[in-house]
């Protein structure tokens, strides 16, 4: 292997932390390798994507064991301006990049700080924005892109240096499915057809057990283990141990192992998982469980919208012609493709926004009729972006900052700002600034801040984007918890893997339409009308899907344990390939 | 650290990034820019010019605060002069602002220093001595203005003066270098008063010799100015405070001569 990247017993302590982030990581990427990074959050991923270009520790200080060489460059010994030519980094969130007024202008600007001469300059943008397919777009402003664009424009200016080497750390987090999509895709062709060595750290499991050459599982700043996505996504326990999620395929045939299925290698892709079915369910019993459609709700409406339209100032129809009723102490999931009207649709039930034609009504009432701060006491509201919501100096203070507005007694304002705080795990945090703690607990103290107010309904739009496994699961445990005193709710979010447990009910939109709206064993094996609006089934839908074609029986599955359970074996040789 | 790392320890250095007396110059940029966008809010009116103070001197002393003397005069002469240019309605006497606006970063960058610059507050307090001699002196030898006028019209500017040439700009410095909340912000109050008075002083000279105001703007100043000066301390009180509160929380690399 020859080596461009080359890490040699690197440890890392931050400024004011106690304790390293890295500690003795050892470990080289070939010229043209595609190296995954996973780890929980708080592992050191960033932290070791931000040493490979030098910016740890010369920009944040430090000590620093150990040496990081990038083409032969040593990181300490050259400034990260110079490190910059040979790494390509791109960030979490794309806006937080993208600084120019043109799209062409964003990819000149590091040329022109390092003084590469125009022509050569004009020469490399459309070439690199061929690279990542934004042909024609030269002249738009980087705003009027979509997500997924932007992540693309940003890997393009990244790309225009001419790098050796780039670095994504979890680019597709704050990203819309498609928009998801798009970068992968992007990635996978920048390193399989130009040959560009690729370090991504990301969570996305499916898609780095598809994508990568080598995945490298980094825990608590050690590197745990390193080898192809078999060999580690191949051992859930591993990961499961670590709070992280293997790729449901993966799952789904550990489970089948744990019950006594001879499964000699666990595949990690969704393909040989396929493959691996057939075998099982031509030597195997398949056995559908009964499955139960969640109870319908007796109760009267608590939400409801009839013929509802909406058309922005700037004239974009984003609603039209919505009808549609939520019960008291429903769990609803709204998902649909960026744009689709979701985020629309729910401000309609706070008020935020008028309708332009039909009526919404809140327990009854037209919202016409309330305030919004008469509709917020009711109504709890979790936006997309946390830092929008937030704006005090310590975490205590913004869970209690409502609360004060009501002019709540000063021991009822302790009270409910502590259970707020103990229900999301932040009492620890109370005195610290929520801008320093890192963006998944900036959900929670929104959400704390929520739960402090007691609302009827709770809608949490997209409160699982930029959180780990874990983080995801301890806000919906939340929120089923919350279901479970009879509380409201609705959630947006892209991540459908994760909503089994907790969701009875979908709603499916699309360009402004409700497109369905059914019990979620039955939406989600829309896999066509899903994948038309850019959704990706999980993967034990497609397994079970898969089962259905072959046994021609309809098998509503959703999660890996079911799809495990429903193969019995009887004859303990039986191996899946 | 409990552990022992088995790598080598290496020695970090900073290496080719362009600052400014130790400020990146990222840094110096983004406050520059700042200024200058506060530049469009007016703060409050200038008594006889038809024109309105800036909102940016509330925040001059906090850029000094952070970036250092040197760099946080520079962001801050650069931020007002972009906000002269784009902003004219906040702007009497373009020079004034600049100087004012470096003054006031100065001003603040000084009261902090230590080692070698320690002594550097004394060039702003005899700039500001000299100032208010030219100020105070033209009212009251050349124009005949009553000297009780003139005290009392220009309170915030030798009360400023005052307090930074006592041990007062140690202990505001303190308080804004500490990690006590409620210090922090008594601190830059304090300082606030100190440094935007200075800024005032200096810019007011200047003005003053370009329009030469009438008596009896002497006395309308006497009411209005300490209330107006109440306000942009209470302004950059309250921004710094966020601002030095994140600013720690998120661990960003300090300036090498910051103060807080």
């Amino acid at each position: 292997m020859d080596p461009i990247l080359v890490l040699d017993k690197v440890s890392y302590q931050y400024p004011r932390s106690p304790q390293l982030v890295l500690r003795d990581i050892s470990l080289q990427v070939g010229r043209g390798e595609f190296l995954g990074l996973i780890g929980p959050t708080g592992a050191g991923k960033s932290t070791l994507c931000l040493a490979l270009n030098g910016i740890v520790p010369q920009f944040y200080g430090g000590r620093f064991f150990g040496r990081v060489a990038v083409a032969g460059l040593d990181s300490l010994e050259h400034p990260v301006s110079e490190m910059a030519r040979h790494v390509g980094s791109v960030f979490q969130d794309p806006e937080t990049q993208l600084i120019s007024t043109s799209v062409e202008n964003e990819i000149a600007f590091a040329l022109e700080n390092l003084c590469v001469p125009s022509e050569e300059i004009k020469a490399r943008i459309p070439r690199v924005l061929a690279a990542v397919r934004l042909e024609g777009m030269e002249r738009k402003h980087p705003h009027e892109l979509s997500g997924g664009q932007k992540q693309r424009l940003a890997i393009a200016a990244a790309l225009a240096m001419q790098p050796d080497l780039l670095v994504l750390d979890e680019p597709t987090s704050q990203l819309d499915p498609l928009g998801a999509q798009e970068v992968f895709a992007v990635v996978h062709e920048l390193n399989r057809e130009l040959g560009m060595t690729i370090v991504m750290a990301s969570h996305a499991a499916e898609e780095m057990a598809e994508h990568a050459d080598r995945v490298a599982l980094l825990s608590a700043g050690r590197l745990v283990r390193i080898g192809t996505p078999a060999e580690v996504y191949g051992h859930p326990e591993l990961l499961e141990e670590r709070t992280l999620r293997p790729p449901q395929v993966a799952r789904t045939f550990y489970l089948m192992q744990q019950r006594g299925v001879l499964v000699r290698d666990i595949p990690v892709r969704l393909r040989p998982a396929l493959d691996a079915l057939d075998t099982l369910s031509r030597d195997c019993r398949i056995d559908p469980p009964t499955t139960q459609q969640p109870p319908t709700q007796s109760g009267g409406a608590l939400l409801s919208i009839r013929n509802l339209e909406y058309v922005y100032p700037d004239g974009t129809e984003a609603l039209r012609d919505v009808s549609l009723d939520v019960g008291r102490g429903e769990y609803v999931l709204i998902v649909g493709q960026n744009g689709a009207g979701k985020t629309t649709l729910v401000k309609h039930f706070l008020g935020l926004l008028q309708p332009t034609s039909g009526t919404v009504a809140v327990g009854g009432t037209d919202v016409r009729q309330l305030s919004v701060s008469e509709l917020a006491r009711s109504i709890g509201y979790v936006a997309q972006n946390p830092n929008d919501q937030i704006f005090n100096s310590t975490v205590g203070d913004e869970v209690a900052f409502a609360l004060r507005n009501l002019r709540c007694p000063l021991n009822e304002v302790e009270e409910r700002t502590l259970a707020g705080l103990q229900a999301m795990g932040l009492v620890e945090q109370r005195h610290q600034h929520p801008l320093s703690l890192p963006q998944g607990d900036r959900t929670r103290i929104v959400i704390a801040a929520i739960l402090a107010m007691r609302p009827e309904v709770l809608i949490l739009d997209e409160p699982t984007t930029g959180q780990d496994f874990q983080g995801a699961r301890f806000i919906l445990d939340i929120s089923r918890r919350l279901h479970q005193t009879g509380k409201t709710i609705l959630v947006i979010t892209h991540h459908l893997y994760l909503m089994p447990d907790y969701a009875g009910r979908v709603i499916v939109m699309g360009k402004g339409t409700i497109l369905l709206d059914a019990p979620i064993r039955t939406a989600y094996h829309q896999v066509d009308l899903l994948r038309s609006t850019f959704l990706d089934p999980p993967q034990a839908v497609l397994l079970a899907r898969h089962l259905s074609e072959r046994v021609g029986q309809d098998i509503p599955l959703l999660t890996p344990r079911e799809v495990a359970d429903c193969v019995v074996c009887d004859s303990p040789e039986v191996q899946a390939p | 650290m409990t552990e022992q790392p088995s790598g080598e320890e290496r020695e970090i250095k900073v290496l080719g990034g362009a600052a400014i007396d130790g400020a990146p110059l990222a840094y110096v940029v983004v406050l520059a820019a700042v200024v200058a966008g506060l530049a469009f809010i007016p703060l409050s009116a200038v008594i006889g010019s038809g024109k309105s103070f800036p909102m940016s001197q509330a925040i001059f002393p906090l850029i000094g605060w952070i970036l250092g003397p040197v760099a946080g005069a520079s962001a801050n002469a650069i931020g007002a002069l972009i906000g002269v240019l784009v902003a004219p309605h906040t702007t009497t006497v373009p020079a004034a602002t600049i100087l004012g606006a470096f003054m006031g970063g100065f001003g603040a960058g000084a009261m902090a220093g230590g080692g070698s610059r320690r002594r550097w507050w004394l060039v702003v307090g005899v700039v500001g001595l000299l100032a208010y001699a030219a100020y105070a002196g033209r009212a009251v030898l050349q124009n005949g203005v009553g000297v009780v006028a003139v005290i009392l019209g220009s309170f915030i500017d030798w009360s400023a003066l005052l307090l930074y040439l006592l041990p007062t700009r140690k202990m505001a410095a303190r308080w804004i270098g500490g990690q006590d909340l409620g210090k922090l912000t008594a601190g830059l109050f304090l300082g606030t008063w100190m440094v935007a008075g200075l800024t005032h002083l200096v810019s007011s000279t200047i003005v003053y010799y370009v329009l030469n105001w009438p008596a009896p703007v002497w006395a309308a100043m006497a009411p209005v100015a300490p209330i107006e000066h109440a306000v942009r301390c209470v302004v950059g009180t309250v921004i710094g405070a966020g601002v030095i509160a994140g600013l720690r929380a998120i661990g960003l690399v300090k300036a090498k001569f910051a103060a807080y």
